[in-house]
């Protein structure tokens, strides 16, 4: 595909996330974040209007995730590294940093996304705070973003 | 390019005397290239009446499908060409992985649902997957991407020298998605559609009806008209007539639909409303045709 527009199944994934609640990220296939939508910038405390699309090194440095120790943890670890290599689903606990420097432990599935004309394109990551008091708060939307 | 309009109703044909201008017949636009070939852009019942105008010597038909619900393929088995035996008919459309576009569409021309078999058409048809890049057809590129609608569903981009026509008959980019304000990079069909002289697109609903229609795959007047201005067409035809849609209500949908182009800054001659026979010439020669709207985006 030549233009600008990205494949049609990223742009559905993103049209979902906006209309969802449950925390997520959609991560083109070079690892570029192209998109996360409101629970999930209620999660690292940052609306995605602020960061925009954030490259790999960016994003990771920002956000984590981190291991139990808060040390990084290497990108070929992550649920959304192993579905962009492997084309299946992955499944993986960690902890991400919000906005604020606070760490919260998050449950995290990533999902491949093939488009039937232009192959895999990109990686959904739906995830969830393993604290069940902040899952509660940002699923219902109770959950603060701080700016 | 000339572009002439055989069918623009949407969903089912919806044929009676309130219906008389603009038509009952569904999808069906034919397209003559500069250099004289002719393409037919789907096959709703609309493809019936165009098969008799057609030459009877025309070495080769090609046929483009959006996709095949059955207001773009219901005409195809009463398309006059698809039973003389000299008939050499190429028909495109979206590939699918589960079976392949001939079974797909031979699901409805084969019993009961029809009293033929493909198989036993006489003619010479060949069905083809929309290929994932451009290719060409006489002097025309051709370009077919997938867009929102229900079901994989293709438009189309057809540029003919420097004259380019995009169809998207069926469309709803607007769904969980806020046109007015998204990056050109997340909207369905912009690159089908970008900079188009003419740009055929979905207009079913008015934005009263909408909100009962959400997600069914097509787009109200606002949606239609924020498209257009996002993609920068230089005319737009509404298609796709809702069934429900008299004469009356197309001149009052039509009226609100300019009224909206003129208050993005748009000059309202450039909203065109589609009705059957009608005839347009697209490009640079048309003398027709506006200058691009001075619209901020
Ligand atoms: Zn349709
Ligand atoms: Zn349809």
């Amino acid at each position: 595909m030549s233009g600008p527009q990205k494949p049609l199944e990223l742009i559905l994934a993103r049209n979902l996330l906006t209309s969802v609640t449950t925390p997520a990220f959609l991560v083109a296939k070079d690892g570029t974040l192209l998109f996360y939508n409101e629970g999930a910038g209620a999660l690292i405390g940052r609306p995605f209007e602020d960061t925009g699309q954030l490259d790999l090194q960016e994003w990771t440095r920002r956000f984590g995730p981190f291991d139990e120790n808060e040390e990084p943890l290497s990108f070929d670890e992550l649920p959304l590294t192993k579905a962009l290599r492997e084309g299946r689903p992955a499944h993986d606990e960690f902890s991400v940093r919000s906005a604020d420097g606070e760490m919260h432990r998050i449950a995290a599935s990533a999902m491949p996304i093939v488009g039937a004309a232009t192959g895999a394109s990109g990686v959904m990551v739906i995830f969830w705070p393993v604290d069940e008091q902040v899952a509660r708060e940002v699923t219902t939307g109770r959950h603060e973003v701080t700016r | 390019m000339k572009v002439r309009i055989w069918g623009a109703r949407g969903s089912v044909p919806a044929p009676g005397p309130e219906m008389n201008r603009y038509g009952g017949n569904t999808s069906c636009v034919e397209v003559t290239l500069a250099g004289g070939e002719r393409l037919i852009l789907d096959a709703g019942t609309g493809i019936r009446t165009l098969g008799f105008s057609l030459p009877p010597d025309m070495p080769r038909i090609n046929i483009l499908l959006t996709h095949l619900h059955l207001d773009h393929i219901q005409g195809l088995m009463f398309f006059p060409p698809c039973f003389r035996a000299e008939s050499d008919i190429r028909i495109f459309g979206p590939s699918s992985p589960e079976a392949s576009l001939e079974s797909r569409i031979a699901r409805y021309i084969s019993a009961p649902l029809s009293p033929v078999e493909v198989r036993e058409l006489p003619c010479d048809v060949s069905f083809l997957d929309a290929p994932a890049s451009e290719w060409q057809i006489g002097g025309a590129t051709i370009r077919a991407e997938a867009v929102t609608h229900r079901g994989p569903t293709l438009g189309y981009r057809i540029t003919d020298g420097d004259t380019t026509l995009c169809y998207i008959p069926d469309h709803e980019p607007g769904l969980g998605a806020d046109l007015a304000a998204l990056s050109e990079e997340w909207i369905s069909g912009y690159n089908l559609a970008r900079d188009a002289d003419l740009l055929i697109h979905d207009c079913q609903y008015t934005d009263e009806e909408y909100p009962g229609h959400e997600g069914w795959g097509h787009s109200p007047i606002t949606e239609a008209i924020t498209f257009a201005r996002r993609v920068g067409a230089r005319r737009t035809l509404l298609f796709h007539h809702d069934p429900l849609h008299t004469d009356g209500f197309l001149d009052d949908l039509h009226r609100t639909a300019r009224r909206a182009w003129q208050g993005l800054g748009g000059d309202p001659e450039q909203i065109g409303i589609a009705a059957e026979r009608a005839e347009l010439t697209v490009g640079a020669t048309a003398a027709e045709t506006p200058a691009r709207p001075r619209i901020a985006v």
